[in-house]
């Protein structure tokens, strides 16, 4: 099973994405604040899940007014499942408890006809919900369908007696002298103490015969659920560009995937955010590319779109096939560690070690981000490739970012990091003495963070010996780089 | 009673009944006013529980608050079974208590019913948009004791401000502290708010000569100004009433030195009641206490042992 810590998802923009979505029902927020990832074994499960999503994101521009409707409606589900259960255990629930029940059954008959309508279009799978009528003429026999709670004097015959009763007292209370009122106080008291009793009876009678409807309560209560996460799943879906991926037995393959944290983010500081595209399989990929942030991006995004299909999420990316997998598993350069006690080396290892031996467990997915990035580098690479080499022959897909030199070559599949590869010197170098921004800034302009595939044998980009070009490192030091490289 | 000042009480949307102390007669009036309103649609609830235990039996000695048919009224949930009229459940609110959550409700038959709504202004204000969103053509808020209720003046439109022997056993003292609360709850309402200054107040006094007073307005920031000659002829503005923690001396000596004190919310007190019987046994000469407290006062003072029963 998927389990995904609180840091980790914060930290790939997964916290970002479910604080984007609104959903309005208990139920639905429930669904949404314990996000729940679909087990291989639960394949079709999620094939529906998909499907429903895919419908209802496609239908989302064209029934925006009907989702608005039933969204209001959702947000007037109050949570009745803890009633609900002291019903089943043979409770007498009190008026409160009643008034909730009937406010539940009469939303979920507001729902149906819009849920039928939208159903017309989405053909939501496995979300039904059942008549209520039957349950709220327990609650409402007079059939008022009134918005309050109220046991009314035909429920029996000696309620109707007992509160004809106090009414002839009350009146009798306003006419007589207030030295006669003693004895039809006292007398009044025992009458609403009678009348007490016999709503007792009666709540307890209602409570009976609403003991079939249980299940049908419970079951609605969780389609409210799946049906309000529905919808929040389809509006996402058409705020940051979703597709239906396509579930696949081992390949991972994302097109042009975005990261809405990262893309909101750059948005409002006027830049954009480059969508990345990668195809893996199972054994050991390798990212390799120069220090600046762009590995890592490409494999949070990689994990924050594969987390999203598990829990039923269109993909953000142009096109995706993604297989079903036991685990997700990340080592992110975490600040924490160094906290624990053990180096940040050491600690490390620990954390790999224990990562590794969940990821052996079944087909997963094991993100590694700059590995050994602490230690020195001729030690550090030799540890890369040894760790790569042995990815290769598990079963998970292993991606590994990494700036040493020689892991590639161990690894099934290399991917780079675009930098500065397409970028001419000469122009960066006008274009700094020109400007008289940061130098630093009009690089990171020109960065291209996307990814290329590298086919055969290849070393580390020299990005670092380009950049000390374009920010006119001094040329006495210049010269003897370019001569030792 | 005048029969004007009965139309100007009906004609309140909101309307709070404030008591300087138990027993100072709030149920009274609160039941003289469902009375009265027989007819109308009301909405009723108290800030907080009221401490009192009422003698649901004899309802005599210690009044219970008594609802006509089709009163609305918001309780907390454990309050329920304490109410003896016939209920119908018109909403549940999520705001909560001690005593669960606060309920609405329609009384369908006439009863007593025990009050414990909400404790913070925002939910009363929430309560009383339902009462009227159910119909209720007025809200009567049955206040709490001091302070917390002057908070209340943002809810409600006017108060009715409730003082009786219980307070204190020298009659000179309730006169003048009633008068004290009445003082800074009928402070003028501000035509112009100063702007708001992160400054000590000596400087923005000396600087604008008008400054608002961002939290409580104590003594201890206002003596010595007043002492150092920097407090004169100049206009203090604080938010709402409760923020003034000033004793009546410092009170008295304001406008002696020509300063103005305002307030930016503002409710009306419409009218005093005063009851001179004490619930501890001693008792003042009704007329003598309703003479001293009309001349402390500038707006009508009702006696609830006789002009109310």
């Amino acid at each position: 099973m998927i389990s995904i810590g609180f840091d980790d998802q914060g930290k790939i923009g997964l916290q970002y994405v479910t604080e984007s979505l609104h959903p309005c029902s208990p139920f639905g927020q429930e669904r949404v604040r314990k996000l729940r990832f679909f087990a291989p074994d639960e394949r079709a499960a999620l094939e529906t899940e998909l499907d429903n999503t895919e419908r209802a994101a496609e239908a989302a521009d064209r029934l925006g007014p009907l989702y608005e409707q039933i969204m209001l409606v959702l947000c007037q589900l109050k949570d009745i499942r803890g009633s609900v259960t002291r019903l089943s255990e043979g409770a007498v629930l009190d008026h409160v408890e009643l008034f909730e029940l009937k406010g539940f059954l009469m939303r979920i008959s507001d729902l149906l006809p819009l849920f039928a309508s939208m159903n017309e279009t989405v053909r939501a799978e496995g979300i039904a919900f059942s008549d209520p009528s039957e349950a709220l003429d327990v609650l409402d026999p007079e059939r008022t369908r009134s918005r309050g709670f109220y046991i009314p004097d035909g429920a029996s015959e000696e309620l109707r007696a007992i509160r004809a009763e106090k009414k002839r007292l009350e009146k009798q209370l306003y006419e007589v002298p207030d030295a006669e009122k003693d004895p039809i106080r006292t007398e009044r008291a025992r009458v609403c103490a009678e009348e007490e009793t016999e709503e007792r009876h009666i709540r307890k009678a209602m409570c009976l015969s609403l003991l079939p409807h249980v299940p049908a309560m419970q079951k609605d209560a969780d389609a409210a659920g799946r049906l309000d996460f529905l919808i929040q799943k389809a509006l996402f879906a058409k705020q940051y560009g979703g597709v239906r991926p396509e579930i696949t037995e081992t390949a991972l393959e994302l097109t042009d995937m975005v990261n809405p944290e990262l893309c909101d983010l750059l948005k409002a500081k006027g830049r954009a955010f480059v969508p990345v595209s990668i195809a893996t399989d199972r054994g050991a990929t390798v990212i390799t590319g120069a220090n600046m942030g762009g590995k890592s991006v490409a494999m949070k995004t990689l994990a924050l779109n594969v987390l999203l299909m598990h829990a039923g999420f269109l993909v953000c990316a142009k096109a995706a096939r993604i297989p079903m997998l036991e685990s997700v598993r990340m080592l992110f350069d975490d600040a924490q560690s160094m906290q624990s006690g053990l180096s940040g080396f050491g600690s490390e290892i620990v954390r790999f070690n224990e990562a590794l031996s969940e990821v052996e467990q079944g087909y997963s997915l094991f993100l590694i981000d700059e590995l050994a990035r602490g230690t020195n580098p001729d030690e550090g690479a030799v540890i890369v490739q040894a760790v790569t080499r042995y990815l290769n022959g598990v079963n998970a897909i292993s991606i590994l970012a990494t700036h040493y030199d020689g892991v590639a070559e161990n690894a099934r599949i290399h991917y780079q990091i675009i930098g500065l590869r397409d970028v001419d010197p000469g122009r960066i170098k006008a274009e700094l003495a020109a400007a008289h921004e940061d130098g630093v800034a009009v690089i990171a302009r020109h960065m291209n963070y996307g990814l290329y595939r590298v086919e055969g044998k290849a070393d580390c980009p020299k990005d670092a010996l380009n950049i000390c070009r374009m920010l006119s490192l001094k040329p006495e030091i210049l010269e003897r780089i370019e001569r030792a490289y | 009673m005048q029969k004007a000042l009965i139309e100007s009480i009906c004609r309140t949307r909101t309307l709070s009944i404030v008591g300087m102390c138990k027993n100072a007669g709030k149920t009274t009036v609160l039941n003289w006013l469902l009375g009265q309103s027989r007819g109308r649609v009301l909405g009723l609830t108290s800030i907080g529980r009221d401490g009192e235990s009422t003698d649901v039996v004899t309802g005599t000695e210690k009044p219970g608050i008594f609802l006509s048919e089709g009163t609305l009224f918001a309780t907390a949930k454990d309050m329920l079974s304490l109410c003896d009229v016939t209920q119908e459940i018109m909403d549940t609110t999520g705001i909560p208590t001690p005593l669960g959550e606060v309920v609405l409700v329609r009384a369908r038959s006439a009863g007593s019913v025990q009050l414990a709504g909400p404790s913070i202004t925002a939910q009363l204000k929430t309560v009383s948009d339902r009462f009227f969103s159910l119909g209720a053509e007025q809200t009567i808020i049955d206040g709490a004791l001091g302070r917390k209720s002057l908070g209340a003046r943002t809810v409600a439109e006017r108060v009715i401000l409730c003082t009786g022997a219980s307070y204190d056993m020298r009659m000179e003292k309730v006169v003048a502290d009633t008068a004290n609360i009445f003082r800074i709850m009928n402070l003028k309402k501000v035509g112009t708010v100063p702007a708001e200054s992160d400054r000590p107040l000596a400087e923005t006094l000396k600087a604008h000569g008008e400054a608002l007073i961002p939290g409580a307005l104590t003594d201890a920031s206002v003596v010595p100004l007043l002492k150092s000659g920097v407090m004169r002829n100049v206009r203090l503005v604080v938010k709402d009433p409760s923020k003034v923690l000033l004793t009546p001396d410092t009170l008295d000596k304001l406008p002696l030195r020509n300063v103005a004190l305002e307030t930016v919310e503002k409710a009306e007190v419409l009218c005093v009641t005063v009851n001179p019987v004490s619930a501890y046994g001693w008792k003042f000469d009704a007329d003598a206490f309703m003479k001293a407290m009309s001349k402390a006062v500038d707006v009508p003072v009702i006696n609830v042992k006789e002009a109310l029963q």
